[in-house]
């Protein structure tokens, strides 16, 4: 059977793009608007790049306004590395923070849609860790359209791609990097729609490919959001930073696990048990529903955990409400519109009448493969990998450390976009092309040949669903030292079962399940890192919470790198957190010191 | 306890390495409150690996699912069987892949085809207005964004386009029409020249009937038609316009 897989295309070009969110296309236009005419190929999973997952983020995106006199970027990075829990890296923080104004009016100049005031400026709403004055009061630094902020966002970029002359590769996938004296030289794809593998040689790479939430069972990710590149680049033997590092969104909707945004509690949305008890009010008296993400949620965990959560007999989900009746119509209809209407459309519930089932769910992957601040990809804390860069939810540089506040994604899309696209411009500068290698694929080959000769029982959806639910429950979010060592043993077995299963049918061509078959390997090697991670990380840090180690600990104050080149055998190095904000000593420096997160 | 439906989908397959066409029956017991995307994973994980069908977000905001049901074009996350028995009176229901593009295995079109006629619409703006002196952006008042904000909601997911009567080989359809129609009501956009060209070519809006198919069947239920109409009427707002 092996015989029979080859390279079908071979394609050139000077920069290979590979995901086509809101990040890779971000950086593809940068790219495209400072070298008129370069040869971009972008690569994408989904049917077209409107269908990213960048177009679901709802609520905002955030940059201080120079001409707010409430607001300085140096709040702004002290909101940012309290939120981190410390653990953000310093120098990426004030780069992002320092250019998101002048970025966020790049995308307006470009035709992006914001919502205004009477007066034609652009709204501004609050979000959860926002703070002005270094955390005395909320600030409204939050700009958006409506609740479709990131479709937006998504929107403009891909037009402003589409303008400046890019290719796109469609429902296609990143199988294997290809290397030449140790730089990257381009890619091989599997174009699931025509069945073929793709030999791509490019200038530079960048890597763009997402997150990887259907890790878990309960998760406000999409279907594709199997964190491909980062199985891609294990296997390349380089690192995945803070795989631990995992974001629950307090609330997802019951169900569906559809997200309902933040801006349902900056807008009066209030969190109650099965008493009706409001019960945020314990956990967090100051800030309450607006409190940071994962203290919110595990608040909610809580409650369900000493029985005061509700059950919901369709999908068998405990839950807790959000009571939403006492807002506006304005809000309802106009305002969170699209959101307030998920209720309705997806549960048949009426949020004006009735309060909504929520659970805390699966959001966002803090972690991811390290790079510098330029988006290059790191193969150890010290270097890094010529060709290759990586930006988005793939990558970690990293300005979220262990918790990302809201509307901070939407910013480092952008931004590092942007960035990233600088640097691969200046490395193409003097780039040359090399040829597809003779050995060019034989990697992916293999794996997919090992796939479609399977001639066991079982089911690739059913064992998925298991890894899943398997996560939720002990890799969640509490997490503890002996059920995750139990974890790791599931997840082998879970991966030898999945080694037998005899796929439905042996062609390449759409075949759907050839392609679940492989993103499973991605997803249970993910799985398997993430776990490792969280449990060699004995403390309790954002969105990381050990149950048995409840207190952050500066004996873990560092980055996780993680190498695993074959399955749960997994080496374990270190990147230092950068924190040369406090260490250049200037105003406000004290701010930035490793201090205690408490709102 | 919730109510279960004994529900049958009659699934129309096409199979492009034989390219042999045929209708599959699945039948299931489903709670009231699955969706079909939910009916088509199962299906996947229950009964047969091989049915193909589209999706990604699954919560109606990047339009890849979408499916023809009972005739209707509509976005399978959107659908819960309760609402669906509701609406179409059965608990047998026929699901087609939606007819913009080639069909390229059971559910799946080739969006990336249906596409193109997006891209020839240049959803962007081609020309920038110039900026008002010292100002960094656009000062947009909240009404005159409301005249087309509605149309930069759409998600390109084509159940107009399948709905629309009027031939897909002669009208680029509307929702690449509406591309261009929201540029043309964008005060920041200056090239006006060429998307008006584009609207009344030969491909462009008088392609329509105006039959409102279109907004009929829009699952972010935007009023397709009314911008199309407002094209008709050169009504784009601004200085170019009437209003």
């Amino acid at each position: 059977m092996a015989h029979m897989l080859k390279v079908n295309t071979t394609l050139s070009c000077d920069v290979l793009v590979i995901g086509a969110g809101g990040a890779g296309l971000r950086c593809a236009a940068e790219i495209l608007e400072q070298r008129p005419g370069a040869k971009v190929l972008a690569v994408t999973k989904v049917a077209h790049p409107q269908k990213s997952h960048t177009s679901t983020a709802q609520g905002g995106v955030c940059a201080v306004d120079p001409s707010d006199p409430h607001d300085n970027p140096a709040y702004h990075m002290f909101d940012t590395w309290k939120g981190s829990d410390c653990s953000a890296d310093q120098n990426v923080v004030k780069k992002i923070v320092e250019t998101g104004w002048d970025q966020l009016m790049w995308l307006e100049n470009r035709g992006m849609h914001f919502t205004r005031l009477e007066g034609g400026e652009l709204g501004k709403r609050t979000f959860g860790g926002h703070t002005s004055d270094f955390g005395k009061v909320s600030s409204f630094r939050a700009v958006f359209d409506a609740d479709r902020t990131g479709k937006s966002m998504m929107d403009t970029c891909w037009q402003e791609a589409v303008k400046g002359g890019i290719t796109f590769i469609s429902q296609s996938v990143l199988t294997e990097l290809l290397f030449s004296d140790g730089r990257c030289i381009g890619a091989i794809l599997f174009s699931e729609k025509e069945g073929e593998f793709i030999g791509v040689t490019a200038k530079a790479t960048v890597l763009a490919t997402g997150g990887c939430g259907q890790v878990f069972r309960i998760t406000t990710n999409c279907r594709d959001n199997t964190g491909d590149a980062l199985a891609v680049i294990l296997r390349a033997g380089f690192p995945v930073m803070d795989a631990e590092a995992v974001q629950f969104h307090p609330t997802g909707i019951v169900g569906p696990g559809i997200l309902a945004s933040e801006a349902l509690r900056s807008e009066g949305g209030i969190l109650r048990n099965r008493d009706l008890e409001p019960f945020m009010e314990r956990y967090a008296p100051k800030m309450k529903e607006l409190a940071p993400r994962d203290i919110v949620s595990r608040a909610m965990e809580s409650e369900i955990r000493n029985g005061k959560g509700v059950l919901n007999p369709d999908h068998n989900i405990e839950h807790v409400w959000i009571d939403l009746r006492e807002l506006p119509d304005y809000v309802h209809d106009v305002k969170l519109k699209e959101i307030s209407g998920f209720f309705k459309t997806f549960a048949n519930i009426d949020p004006k009448k009735e309060l909504c089932p929520v659970r805390s769910s699966n959001h966002y992957h803090m972690g991811g493969i390290p790079t510098t601040e330029f988006g290059e990809v790191q193969q150890s804390a010290e270097q890094i990998v010529p060709g290759l860069f990586a930006v988005g939810e793939c990558a970690s540089a990293s300005f979220h450390g262990f918790n990302r506040l809201g509307t901070n994604s939407l910013l480092e899309l952008f931004t590092m976009g942007k960035f990233v696209g600088e640097r691969v411009c200046d490395y193409i500068q003097d780039g040359a092309l090399t040829e597809l290698p003779k050995d060019a694929g034989e990697a992916t080959f293999t794996q997919f040949s090992r796939y479609l000769e399977a001639s066991g029982t079982g089911n690739i959806g059913v064992i998925r669903e298991e890894m899943r639910n398997l996560m939720t429950a002990k890799v969640g979010i509490f997490r503890k030292g002996d059920e995750m060592a139990e974890a790791m043993e599931s997840l082998k077995e879970l991966r030898e079962r999945a080694e037998a299963v005899a796929l439905a049918g042996r062609t390449t061509r759409m075949n759907q399940e050839l392609r679940q078959r492989w993103e499973l390997d991605n997803l249970l090697e993910l799985a398997m890192i993430i776990t490792r991670g969280a449990y060699e990380r004995k403390e309790s840090r954002g969105g990381h919470y050990r149950d048995d180690y409840t207190e952050r600990s500066e004996e873990f104050d560092y980055h996780t790198l993680a190498y695993m080149t074959e399955f749960g055998s997994v080496r374990l190095g270190k990147r230092s957190i950068d924190m040369s904000i406090f260490e250049a000593g200037g105003e406000h420096s004290e701010y930035f010191k490793m201090i205690p997160r408490k709102y | 306890m919730a109510a279960n439906y004994d529900i049958t989908l009659d699934i129309k397959r096409y199979d492009p390495d034989t390219q042999k066409t045929w209708v599959q029956s699945y039948q299931m017991e489903a709670g009231r409150i699955l969706r079909f995307v939910d009916l088509f994973r199962r299906i996947n994980n229950e009964q047969d690996p091989s049915l193909a069908w589209g999706s990604s977000c699954e919560h109606g905001q990047c339009g890849s699912c979408s499916v023809r049901v009972n005739g209707k074009p509509l976005l399978a996350c959107e659908l819960l069987v309760e609402n669906a028995v509701e609406e179409f009176g059965t608990t047998r229901f026929r699901v087609e892949p939606i007819g913009v593009a080639p069909v390229v295995r059971d559910l799946v079109v080739d969006l990336e085809k249906a596409y193109e006629r997006v891209h020839r619409a240049k959803p962007y703006l081609i020309k920038r207005a110039p900026l008002p002196p010292s100002s960094s952006y656009y000062q947009l008042s909240p009404k005159e964004i409301e005249r087309y904000e509605d149309a930069t909601r759409c998600i390109n997911c084509f159940c107009c386009a399948d709905a629309c009567i009027s031939s897909h080989k002669n009208f680029i359809g509307p929702n690449a029409a509406m591309a261009s129609i929201v540029r043309l009501m964008d005060p920041r956009e200056e090239e006006k020249e060429e998307r008006l060209k584009l609207l009344y070519s030969e491909e462009g809006i008088y392609r329509c009937h105006s039959s409102k198919a279109c907004s009929f069947v829009c699952p972010k239920e935007i009023d397709v038609a009314h911008f199309i109409a407002l094209a008709k009427e050169g009504d784009f707002g601004g200085d170019d316009g009437r209003s």
